[in-house]
């Protein structure tokens, strides 16, 4: 038990680092984790969620407003800016890489730029979603760490 | 000050030696996300957080208490209300240290917030180490306060004080340190709460719209001049106000004069706007634009005028001047939407006029407008020099008042031109609607300054009816297109020609408003036009529009400003043109934050303490009637 507890919270840390290291996460990450403690043991979670819940209603609306035409650039912008804040807190690097992208389109008033890189946010967005989905199921069958190297 | 003092007055319901822990942040975001992260941030640092995602409820919160935090945190980018504006409340109001928050870096956006008042600015996604080191912020007002309030304390009285504050804020009529005057205003606050031996933590002064009524009615008297606290405390006469109180209250009117005026430099463009002192006005007017918003979506003026009686209504300009500036600092007491509260509002609003502007030179009427509080925006009128013609409204110069008040930026143009506007309705029968808030017409939003910055609902209608009553002289100058429809509700009302809104009978303020140059309704976007002859008009207007309607329209407070202006009394009614002024909120480009601020306000919640009935922070500022 303990031996499987200790593999799992292994493989739950090779994930995390793959993570890292494949852009999907950065620093602000951690600062996330890091404030996760005793008192507050689901804060990555907890934010993590609202942040789902929060892109879904983004990403609504700018499906939307992307049908609309012509594009209206500005509330394009302005919408992905939030987007861009949201997930920059959490610390999703990929995404708001393309959300970067994605304003520089704005911008520049290029309808075929904004169309397409906005399907590459939400293909990051959903990859990230379900990575760490995964990364989170997983930490939570592992248990808390303490237990796992509680000396017998 | 030790360091023990300093730490005594911070909350006192924290562990105050142990300062930064404990210290109680107030943070304001809409994003979820963001404000969770946030929230756990800031308590890793040991702070006591209160979170909420609405600029609104956060100003509620700060008002029902203002000494319940030590320390803002807003993000910029919020959809109830503009960050900056919330700063603006805040710091006014409230006087606590407010730090902004962004996903953007953009430096003319840090710069807005530094101009605005705020005392830093983090860029998202915010990091745990720039958060640990924001107590400064809270410690770094206490210091200058107490110093302020000690060197005040050891000053003669009137003299002493006033160069105190003087010192402080620099000379009123040289560009000031903003900043500094900042702080020292806060200062002010500050020390003049913690000098107080006997407690450690004196309550706050409430600057009501009726108090700073009473207090721009006093500085137009003096003449902004020679406003000195201790003179302007022996004519407020108000009992329990400390000469402290009111030093620190002329600085951040000071302050704001100065802002506005800037603001109005910059818009100058409008075609030689009134400088800076109609651009304050405007700005004032504009703080009051937010009561455009307070009007609660452009209803307000008429809804509200309606309550207001004729006579009221002259009081009404005059305090819808007024009004704009009190607003600003009495947030309070704007009841949001509700037109009752425009009144109030715009009384605030105008209150807070005359705050800002600083007396020109040749302010001949102290009462603007009939004692409309204007007392500034008259003096700035004037010093345009253009003054535009008459608006004599008892010894109000309206047409420059109302050039200023037609809001810093989108009045300036219209300074002149709005100064023209006023002739023109003075010269036209105004029909004064007493009852009928004279909307100004705010013509298209004029300046592209306004409307950045007002958020979409703090269009004001301006709907200065040039309530006869108010605008006496106007008749000069602010022939203008009197109705200025204010919208409050952010939208840009350009077209609000329509003179006379009957809801506002302010009349004076219509035509004033008309005449200030039909700010633009709405708060920011109406600003283009307005900057014409609106700074005079739309100041009228503002004023005018006491009818808590108008003034809330006029968010702009150009407005206030022209109606203060307008005082146009005489019962007629001053169909404001709208020159081009975007009623609603002149460009005050800067001061949008006033404007939303003062639509915050409005449409915060009825506050009962306005009352719309027309006496709102009207009624001091009688027209023609000097301010009390």
């Amino acid at each position: 038990m303990e031996r499987n507890q200790m593999q799992m919270h292994r493989q739950i840390a090779t994930i995390r680092k793959s993570l890292f290291d494949q852009g999907y996460l950065d620093e602000q990450f951690v600062q996330l984790e890091e404030l996760q403690d005793n008192s507050n043991p689901n804060f990555v979670e907890e934010v993590v969620t609202l942040f789902y819940r929060d892109s879904a209603r983004f990403l609504y609306n700018l499906d939307q407003a992307l049908e609309k035409r012509p594009l209206d650039f500005s509330r394009l912008d302005s919408l992905m800016h939030q987007f861009k804040g949201s997930s920059s807190s959490i610390g999703a690097k990929k995404v708001k890489i393309e959300c970067t992208h994605f304003r520089d389109y704005c911008n520049a008033r290029n309808t075929e730029g904004c169309k397409r890189t906005f399907q590459h946010v939400k293909k990051e967005y959903t990859t990230l979603k379900k990575k760490l989905e995964a990364y989170f199921q997983m930490s939570r069958q592992a248990g808390p760490i303490e237990t796992a190297c509680r000396p017998r | 000050m030790t360091v023990e003092e300093i730490r005594g007055s911070v909350g006192v319901s924290n562990e105050i030696d142990r300062f930064p822990i404990g210290m109680r942040v107030l943070a304001v975001d809409d994003d979820p996300t963001c404000l969770k992260l946030l929230d756990g941030l800031l308590r890793k640092c040991q702070y006591q957080v209160t979170t909420t995602n609405q600029a609104i409820t956060a100003l509620k919160m700060l008002r029902e208490n203002r000494n319940r935090f030590d320390l803002v945190i807003s993000d910029v980018h919020m959809p109830d209300m503009d960050g900056f504006k919330l700063l603006e409340l805040v710091g006014l109001e409230m006087d606590l240290p407010v730090i902004m928050l962004s996903g953007n870096s953009d430096p003319k956006l840090v710069m807005k917030g530094i101009t605005h008042g705020a005392c830093d600015y983090l860029v998202k996604p915010v990091r745990l180490e720039e958060l640990r080191n924001i107590w400064q912020h809270v410690i770094r007002r206490k210091v200058e306060s107490k110093s302020q309030s000690k060197s005040n304390n050891q000053e003669k009285p009137n003299q002493g004080g006033e160069g105190g504050q003087e010192a402080g804020s620099g000379d009123p009529n040289g560009k000031l340190n903003r900043k500094r005057k900042d702080e020292d205003e806060d200062v002010e606050d500050n020390g003049n709460e913690d000098d107080d031996p006997s407690s450690q933590k004196k309550p706050r002064v409430v600057w009501s719209i009726d108090l700073h009524r009473k207090f721009v009615a006093a500085v137009n008297q003096l003449g902004i001049e020679k406003a000195v606290p201790k003179r302007i405390l022996d004519l407020m006469n108000v009992e329990g106000l400390t000469r402290e109180n009111v030093a620190s209250h002329l600085q951040k009117y000071r302050l704001y004069l100065k802002r506005i005026s800037q603001q109005a430099n910059m818009v100058v463009a409008f075609g030689g706007s009134k400088d800076a002192s109609s651009y304050m006005r405007m700005s004032s007017l504009d703080g009051l634009g937010d009561f455009r918003t307070l009007s609660g979506s452009g209803r307000l003026p008429n809804a509200a005028l309606s309550s207001y009686s004729p006579s009221g209504m002259l009081g009404r300009l005059n305090s819808a001047t007024g009004v704009t500036l009190h607003s600003l600092t009495s947030p309070s007491m704007i009841q949001p939407t509700h037109p009752q509260n425009l009144t109030n509002s715009i009384g605030s609003l105008t209150k807070f006029q005359p705050v800002v502007l600083p007396t020109p030179p040749n302010h001949q009427n102290t009462n603007l407008f009939q004692g409309i509080p204007s007392s500034f925006d008259l003096g700035h009128l004037h010093q345009n020099g253009n003054k535009p013609n008459t608006t004599q409204i008892p010894d109000f110069n309206p047409i420059d008042e109302s050039r200023i008040f037609t809001g810093p930026s989108s009045f300036a143009t219209l300074g002149s031109q709005s100064s023209l506007k006023m002739a023109s309705m003075s010269s036209e029968s105004f029909n004064l609607v007493s009852s009928s808030s004279s909307y100004l017409d705010v013509p298209p939003p004029m300046g592209e300054n306004f409307h950045d910055q007002l958020p979409p609902n703090s269009s004001l209608k301006y709907g200065y009816s040039a309530s006869s009553n108010t605008i006496p002289s106007f008749g000069s100058n602010i022939t203008s297109t009197a109705s200025v429809p204010l919208e409050a509700q952010g939208q840009r009302h350009g077209q609000y020609g329509k003179p006379s809104y009957s809801p506002y009978s302010n009349n004076a303020f219509s035509t004033l408003a008309a005449a200030a140059a039909a700010p633009p309704p709405n708060g920011g976007g109406l600003g283009g036009p307005v900057s014409q002859a609106n700074d005079q008009i739309c100041g009228v207007y503002n004023r005018s529009n006491g009818n808590g309607a108008t003034a809330m329209q006029r968010s702009s407070r150009e407005t206030e400003r022209s109606s203060t202006e307008l005082k146009m009394g005489s019962g007629e009614e001053y169909l404001l043109e709208q020159t081009k002024l975007p009623s609603g909120f002149v460009a005050n480009n800067g001061y949008d934050s006033l404007d939303d601020l003062m639509n915050g306000m409005m449409k915060r919640e009825q506050d009962p303490t306005i009352m719309m009935d027309g006496e709102f922070g009207f009624d001091p500022y009688s027209f023609g009637s000097c301010i009390q």
